[in-house]
């Protein structure tokens, strides 16, 4: 040690900067001074003021005399330091005896009782919160699950539809082709509908319909849109052919308007089951016509599908 | 527990004995003779003294001077009592003396007199156990006379009493017993007031009063046994009593002591005196059967009242004690049960219910009454009637009623509290220990076996109940103990052996107090003024008052007013006459304060007009007659002191209008430690450094705008009162108490605002004196 210390090292000194004192406006000092005035005049109720005073009593009385007691210098003449006690016996008392007002009538133990009802009732009510807690986890856990799930069978139903169009394009190997079902594959939405909706696959007519239907809406809006003065159902009397298809008014997108109008018995029963059978189902239809594993997003060579460790998404983990 | 105390007690008087021995050999070592220092009679100079005293006896009486000192037989003795001579006056024994004799026999304490004396006279120090009703307050003293023989060594039996009426009252039983005139042989004395004469051998007295003989008789040498008897109740003065005993029998081997107690866990009174013998005599009790509360109660009063109507309907012939806590609920519940009974009587054809009050600030003849038989059946073979008294914790110990059967035990009592921090000492409702549950339960086997009615669950007298009552040491301000005991030559008062030293924050606070009135100087050691303060059976603060009232010019006044405040309450004011008491009590309103007021009733007594017919004249005004003529004996035996002090007597002309502020300055010189100042204009008053929220105590005739106040107490309740108020005036705390009021020690706030203002106007004044002087 060479004195080194004394020197300040000004390179490490932080530099405070200097904390402006928060100049109070007239305006300001006005409101704080009326403010501070309107707390001093306010009465304080009688529940008010015994609170005040039962705080500044029990204060007082958890506050120990300390050294500046000129009693203490006198009792440390005699070899007194803190925290020792008097007398000769070693289990003497330190601290003064509490001081507790009674204030009612109430026999002996029933605060104690009361405190008790009181301990077990917050109890319950926590028991309970938490029982509702967990039960509401349970609910959001299950509902982001079936979300999920919801966004993994369009998924699924999108991977269908694509390979469904494919082999119907492209020809499949005979033994898979009985088992599609009869009809043209849609790889376009916006092309003209050839075959009616309700013999698609059921596993995504659901999707294709959710499609057609927002697609017919788009264009309702367009058609409303570009109707100006009529509604796109309306039919003019003299309108002819070539009006028509001046307006933009094809006879399709009535019969496709027909169609979406009809109930579909059969869809609606496939979305009555739950989402996790519609996603098993398609899974399981992905992967006997397409060789495609859902879990894998790949699409085997062959039919043993060699690689992919299972059928369920918990075996791709 | 019973069947192990005669093995604990020959162990212990095994090693007392051994602890005496060693005692006796470092006298002896030390240079001391006991035998000749000590006993008269071998004292060649004492020889003419001696042969005059035992001439006197020969002539007089029948053979005591055969009797050899710590040597008799219970045999011996009992042919003494029984006469025909009285042994100690020489006198025949009356007719009267030969009937209590028959009934004193009876008493349990009499079949082990003989054991009594063994260890009595082998042990130094003795610890004696024997319930309420064994008869060893009455009977002990008089078998130590018999062996101690303390008359022929011009020496006394002192045996102390917590209470001054159980100390006159058992002093005129035992005179009575001995048949002797009170105050001959047999005497009293309690503050203020001593009936002993030259002839007393055997000195009844509150221990107050043994320790404030010690403070001029450090050895307490005109005792040659000292009994402590309701060791028990442990009060302040028993436990400094025992501290200081313990090390006045090394100075004196000679000297007895004996610790009478009343409950079984006399074990730590062993404890504490070297593992000291113990004597154990069974009271005359009965089995009591406690009964518990499923649940507890909302309202204890309530479930009281409702326990003993249930038991005056439904159970057999006997008598009720029901503990309440003080005066204004029991009255309120005697009236109440009265009520309830009569409605009983009427209905449901209960037997006569009689209910009596019994509370400390009774008046003795009302006192009495509980000791009425219960009244007869209405009809001759109708339902048995019987007595129900309500008490404090009176009844507890220290009262033996015969003929109680049931108790009810609602759990509390009122007790006195004290905290150094907010220097609060007040008596407040607390729960009562198990030992007093026990004690309380007790009451009801005397007479056959009983029944206890606890109103709170079993489990909670387990839980909630503390094992044994706090003794009164860690309940007090100890500032008057502490002058006392510096007077004693206690320096040390860190290391006094107490059987439970209380908080060092209460000896603290008790020697910054004696600082502050200048009784102990900084370096904790006695001043003149401390001195002669402790000379005053007072409070430091009334006694430091007192002296220093003649600077004020009204000494007389003060010496009233001290009187006036050492007395129970002036005022009474029954419930049913509240209006009529007050206005009563206007008639001597003083508008500057009670202390005024009350010295204004004391004036108005003394004048000829309340003097023709003193009892009629205060029970006109709604005085208590009792407070008053026992005031002016306290004027008397203080006025003695202030004489032999050789302080002044002296008034203020009543005409000068300075009468009454040199009162109230006078006032301050002893009260400058309780002043409060109003907190802005409300009704609330803030103390002076604790700085506590506080309220005029209803009863003030004080009216709300002093902005400084002096208070005689603190109470507390559920709202914090000042009692005994009268306006003071800034100027005069500075003046006179400057070291308290010194500015500096203050927190900032509203009283050191004011404070400062009073200086700065008091410079500006003396200043502008100043000025005007040159």
């Amino acid at each position: 040690m060479n004195g080194s210390e004394d020197v300040d090292d000004y390179m490490s000194m932080a530099i405070v900067e200097p904390t402006k004192p928060e100049k109070e406006t007239s305006i300001q000092r006005q409101a704080r001074r009326r403010r501070e005035a309107e707390l001093r005049a306010r009465v304080k109720s009688k529940a008010e003021k015994k609170a005040d005073d039962d705080a500044a009593r029990d204060a007082a009385l958890a506050t120990s005399l300390d050294i500046s007691n000129k009693g203490f210098r006198m009792m440390a003449k005699f070899g007194f330091k803190q925290g020792d006690t008097l007398g000769a016996s070693k289990d003497a008392r330190a601290e003064p005896i509490n001081i507790v007002v009674k204030e009612d009538k109430g026999g002996i133990g029933l605060d104690a009782e009361k405190k008790r009802k009181f301990r077990e009732e917050v109890e319950h009510v926590a028991k309970r919160a938490k029982a509702e807690e967990g039960e509401y986890r349970e609910r959001m856990r299950s509902e982001r699950e079936e979300k999920r799930k919801e966004g993994q069978l369009i998924n699924a139903q999108k991977v269908a539809e694509r390979l469904d169009t494919e082999v119907k394009e492209k020809g499949v190997p005979a033994e898979k082709t009985d088992q599609l079902p009869d009809r043209q594959g849609i790889n376009c939405t916006s092309r003209r509908f050839t075959e009616p909706l309700n013999s698609t696959n059921i596993l995504w007519r659901g999707l294709l319909r959710r499609r057609l239907e927002k697609e017919r809406e788009g264009r309702m809006r367009y058609d409303l849109a570009q109707s100006r003065s009529r509604l796109p159902t309306y039919t003019d009397p003299d309108e002819d052919e070539d009006d028509r298809r001046a307006l933009g008014k094809e006879e399709k997108s009535n019969v496709l308007e027909e169609e979406l109008e009809e109930d579909d018995p059969q869809l609606e029963e496939f979305n009555a089951l739950p989402v996790n059978e519609r996603l098993e189902k398609l899974v399981l239809y992905l992967r006997d016509m397409h060789n495609y594993c859902f879990w894998c997003k790949y699409q085997y060579h062959d039919a043993s599908m060699d690689g992919c460790p299972g059928v369920t998404e918990d075996e791709h983990d | 527990m019973a069947d192990r105390r005669p093995e604990l007690e020959d162990n212990s008087r095994v090693k007392r004995q051994k602890v005496i021995d060693g005692s006796i050999s470092r006298m002896r070592q030390n240079g001391f003779d006991i035998d000749q220092k000590n006993d008269p009679s071998k004292n060649p100079y004492l020889a003419h003294h001696y042969s005059a005293a035992q001439d006197d006896m020969t002539n007089s009486s029948s053979g005591l001077q055969n009797f050899k000192r710590h040597k008799t037989m219970a045999k011996d003795a009992k042919a003494m009592e029984d006469g025909p001579h009285n042994p100690f006056t020489g006198n025949a024994l009356s007719q009267q003396y030969m009937s209590i004799l028959k009934k004193r026999r009876e008493l349990p304490v009499h079949a082990q007199r003989d054991e009594f004396l063994q260890l009595y006279q082998k042990s130094q120090i003795l610890v004696f156990v024997g319930e309420t009703g064994s008869g060893k307050t009455t009977q002990i003293p008089q078998f130590v006379l018999f062996d101690d023989l303390p008359h022929l060594n011009n020496k006394m039996v002192a045996c102390t009493q917590p209470r001054r009426v159980a100390a006159m009252s058992v002093a005129q039983r035992v005179a009575q017993e001995m048949d002797v005139n009170l105050g001959d042989e047999v005497g009293y004395s309690i503050r203020f007031e001593d009936k002993t004469s030259s002839k007393t051998i055997l000195k009844y007295m509150t221990d107050g009063m043994l320790l404030r003989e010690a403070m001029h008789d450090n050895d307490l040498t005109r005792y040659s046994t000292i009994i402590l008897d309701e060791a028990h109740e442990r009060t302040l003065a028993t436990d400094i009593l025992m501290g200081l005993l313990k090390e006045v029998v090394l100075r004196r081997p000679d000297l007895k002591l004996i610790i009478m107690s009343a409950t079984l866990d006399a074990t730590k009174f062993q404890r504490y005196f070297h593992d000291a013998p113990l004597l154990a005599v069974p009271g005359r009790t009965h089995p009591v059967e406690i009964f518990y509360t499923p649940e507890p109660e909302r309202d204890y009063v309530e479930a009281a009242l409702r326990t003993v109507l249930q038991i005056h309907a439904t159970e057999p012939e006997g008598d009720i004690l029901l503990f309440l806590t003080g005066e204004e609920e029991i009255e309120d519940a005697c009236r109440k049960i009265n009520l309830e009974a009569d409605e009983m009587a009427r209905e449901a054809d209960a037997g006569p219910l009689k209910v009596y009050p019994l509370y400390g600030t009774l008046p003795p003849q009302q006192q009495q009454r509980i000791f009425d038989p219960a009244p007869p059946p209405r009809t001759p073979g109708g339902r048995p009637g019987r007595k129900c008294i309500v008490s404090t914790n009176i009844a507890e110990t220290s009262l033996t009623i015969d003929g109680i059967v049931y108790v009810v035990d609602p759990g509390f009592s009122k007790q006195k509290v004290y905290n150094p921090r907010i220097r609060v000492e007040s008596l407040l409702v607390s729960p009562i220990s198990k030992a007093s549950a026990q004690q309380r339960a007790g009451r009801a086997g005397r007479t056959r076996p009983g029944k206890c009615f606890r109103l709170y669950t079993e489990a909670a007298f387990k839980k909630e109940l503390i094992e044994q009552t706090y003794p009164e040491i860690l309940r007090s301000n100890l500032s008057s103990t502490v002058l006392e005991l510096k007077k004693l030559g206690i320096e040390d008062l860190v290391h006094f052996d107490l059987m439970d030293p209380p908080a060092p924050e209460t000896l603290m606070r008790a020697l910054e107090e004696l600082n502050y009135l200048a009784c102990l100087d900084d370096e904790g050691d006695l001043t003149a003024l401390g001195r002669l303060a402790s000379e005053f059976p007072l409070d430091p603060a009334l006694a430091v008052m007192l002296i220093s009232s003649p600077e004020f010019f009204c000494s007389n006044e003060m010496l009233s007013l001290t009187a006036l405040l050492s007395v129970p309450q002036l005022f009474v004011r029954p419930s049913s006459q509240r209006k009529r008491a007050d206005e009563m009590k206007d008639l001597f309103a003083h508008p500057d304060g009670d202390h005024l007021t009350m010295l204004n009733v004391y004036h108005a007594f003394k004048s000829p007009e309340g003097q023709e017919n003193p009892k009629q004249w205060c029970h006109d005004h709604f005085l208590s007659y009792r407070a008053l003529t026992q005031a002016d004996n306290v004027r008397l035996q203080l006025k003695r002191i202030m004489e032999r002090e050789e302080l002044q007597l002296m008034s203020t002309p009543f005409e000068d209008k300075k009468y009454y502020e040199n009162i109230r300055r006078a006032l301050v010189a002893g009260f400058f430690m309780q002043v409060a100042k109003r907190d802005g204009t409300g009704k609330t008053y803030v103390t002076v450094k604790d700085e506590q929220n506080v309220l005029l105590h209803p009863s003030t005739v004080l009216g709300q705008d002093s902005e400084w106040v002096i208070y005689n107490e603190f109470v507390l309740t559920t709202k914090n009162y000042i009692r005994t108020v009268t306006a003071v005036k800034p100027e005069w705390l500075l003046d006179i108490a400057p070291t308290y009021y010194d500015l500096d020690t203050f927190k900032k706030g509203d009283i050191k605002t004011a404070l400062q203002k009073t200086v700065d106007k008091m410079r500006r004044k003396e200043a502008i004196k100043g000025g005007g002087r040159r």
